[in-house]
């Protein structure tokens, strides 16, 4: 390709001014060590003229006559007007990339800690755990007794079995091998007591005061929520459902009032509310759907 | 490494694949207008202009003077490599989906589509002496293929067979002296995407839906090795110099709204060729990557995806520092 002579250097941005009438200076092509420099003038959109440096590297390469042939060939189709040298509007130049390289080191441990789980698992429920509620060998948060009474001590395997049928408080307390006092609200069938009583002290918090608020918008906040309840009544907690990640709420809250009538009351009111655009259902908190063994 | 992007379709790239000595690049997409591209520079050499529908399946002859397109306008076309024209015309059944030059490339082989109250078929036709009459001229075999369709195709050693992927996962070797199934191996259990030889044509590696590549004997469909990912392979490649494959995939394109860029891992994946571990990854491409070629100097590669651009990537030195441990 033969280098364009260009000796049209604009010495000064007067001279520049003269040559707006409507003409464009000629595009002009440089090549000094190595380094091809176009420079083009264009009108754009908004009719401003505008000056397009493009810098090429030339490379020597040697290549076999066939593939030197091939280069010689001349642009055909979309292409037949392209000037030599790649077409920006078809070939961009992207941004760097790099390969990310996995080693073989954490290639080599993963499987091992999976094994780990796995063997964990295997072993399972065997020996290795012991639950914290009623030292039975499964994993605490499977344990039948998690939401009963038991949860709030422990008892010994033998008396596990007693204990599931109704028995008299002063006998839970006798069998109870190791003698650990248990007060008498703590004796017996929890479950059972726990449907139809509704002024049950401890154990699990109680829910009967508390409400389930759900279809809350994904903007609400714990404040907000504050706000819709406290005309109700006094709350003893609030707890409204986040993402992790995300920190925005997951659609629901819960609500423990102080006393029943106020939950009550704010059920009949709320239920089917409209709130930020959303329309709220409001119902009484259901106990966890799980059986007590 | 700072890949060239070539912006030359408007649509997701089908097909994308290297001239022997690999300093062209030949794309196509479901618009209808294959390109041909310097893979030096990316500049773009010129585009074939003629077919009416997507082209599915692109094939360019040993001494690059043809070039083979498949289309789902239901032609076949045989183009001047020199100049982008024309040289024949097959009007077929039904869409093209595979076609394949042989090495010496007297022949080519192309495959239909089972659409349109036709079954799948593959045709084996003379290029020797390709002109305008080649539409009329009959094909040297023609094999009704009774099952699941063919999705991909091969020629076979020494030009006297013909390695087919199938729909359903299976790979069938035909003879083409009788027409007649040799071998069947059903390795994969969904459509096989691709498949590509290796460079001395021993073996071959199929590209599945199943989320697998596997890599075959070339002569007995003996099973060598897997690669598994977590999605569904488009297309694989064997390195010319290394023990190297690469895989390119993602989820389904009509699938892609659906889930996050981020679960969507559109990242070409480098597998060993021989312990089937992954070692590395590039990420690049904004949908699912339909076709993956290595450069005939190993030295880079190319990838064409669901969101239409070809990206050709040239290896940095890491790369071939890069020891595998063990």
């Amino acid at each position: 390709m033969p280098v364009a002579v260009t000796d049209e250097v604009k010495s000064s941005w007067a001279d520049e001014v003269e040559l707006e009438d409507g003409s464009l200076p000629p595009p002009t092509e440089v090549r000094e060590n190595g380094y091809k420099i176009i420079t083009e003038y264009k009108y754009n959109e908004d009719d401003k003229k505008v000056k397009i440096v493009r810098t090429y590297k030339i490379e020597k390469r040697i290549v076999s006559k066939s593939i030197a042939l091939r280069k010689t060939w001349s642009k055909f189709g979309e292409s037949a007007n392209d000037k030599p040298g790649p077409d920006p509007a078809t070939t961009i130049v992207g941004e760097d990339v790099y390969m990310q390289f996995v080693t073989s080191k954490e290639e080599d441990n993963k499987p091992e800690d999976e094994g780990g789980i796995g063997n964990l698992k295997a072993l399972g429920d065997k020996n290795i755990v012991k639950c914290r509620t009623c030292s039975g060998d499964h994993w605490t948060s499977k344990c039948p007794w998690k939401d009963t009474v038991l949860a709030g001590g422990k008892i010994p395997d033998a008396d596990k079995k007693s204990s599931s049928t109704p028995t008299i408080a002063g006998e839970a307390g006798k069998t109870a091998g190791t003698s650990k006092y248990l007060p008498p609200s703590m004796r017996g069938d929890g479950s059972a007591k726990r449907t139809d009583n509704t002024s049950m002290p401890g154990g699990r918090r109680d829910d009967t005061t508390a409400i389930r608020v759900s279809n809350l918008s994904e903007s609400t906040t714990e404040t907000d929520l504050e706000e819709l309840v406290k005309p109700f009544g006094p709350i003893q907690k609030l707890y409204l459902a986040k993402d992790k990640q995300t920190g925005q709420c997951k659609g629901f809250a819960y609500i423990h009032f102080k006393f029943r009538n106020d939950a009550a009351k704010a059920i009949a009111t709320l239920n089917g509310h409209g709130y930020d655009h959303l329309i709220l259902n409001v119902d009484w908190s259901k106990p966890p759907a799980q059986s007590n063994q | 490494m700072k890949p060239l992007l070539l912006h030359g379709h408007e649509r997701a790239i089908t097909q994308i694949k290297y001239n022997r000595e690999g300093d062209l690049l030949f794309s196509s997409s479901k618009d209808n207008k294959p390109n041909v591209w310097y893979s030096l520079n990316g500049e773009r050499l010129g585009t074939f202009n003629g077919h009416q529908g997507a082209v599915w399946c692109i094939d360019v002859d040993w001494t690059t003077t043809r070039f083979l397109s498949g289309a789902g306008d239901n032609t076949l076309k045989i183009w001047d490599c020199e100049t982008g024209k024309p040289i024949g015309n097959i009007t077929t059944n039904s869409s093209v989906r595979a076609c394949n030059f042989s090495y010496s490339a007297n022949m080519a082989a192309y495959a239909t589509d089972k659409a349109m109250g036709h079954q799948c078929e593959i045709f084996i036709i003379d290029v020797r002496n390709a002109d305008d009459s080649i539409g009329q001229a009959d094909p040297i075999l023609r094999i009704p293929v009774n099952g699941s369709r063919v999705s991909s195709l091969l020629w076979g050693a020494l030009d006297e067979t013909l390695l087919t992927g199938h729909e359903n996962g299976e790979i069938t070797i035909w003879d083409l002296k009788t027409g007649k199934k040799l071998q069947t191996t059903k390795e994969h259990d969904n459509i096989i995407n691709d498949m590509q030889m290796s460079k001395d044509c021993t073996m071959f590696i199929t590209a599945s839906k199943d989320h697998t590549a596997k890599l075959f004997d070339s002569e007995n469909l003996m099973l060598l090795k897997t690669y598994k990912t977590e999605r569904p392979v488009n297309s694989a490649a064997v390195s010319p110099i290394l023990e190297h494959v690469v895989l390119g995939g993602g989820q389904d394109a009509m699938d892609v709204t659906t889930t996050s860029a981020r679960v969507g891992k559109f990242d070409s994946r480098f597998f060993h060729l021989v312990f089937e571990e992954e070692f590395g990854r590039v990420k690049g491409h904004f949908g699912p990557i339909n076709s993956v070629a290595f450069h005939p100097d190993g030295k880079s590669y190319s990838s064409g995806g669901e969101d239409g651009y070809v990206r050709i990537h040239t290896f940095d030195s890491s790369y071939f520092e890069y020891g595998f441990d063990y």
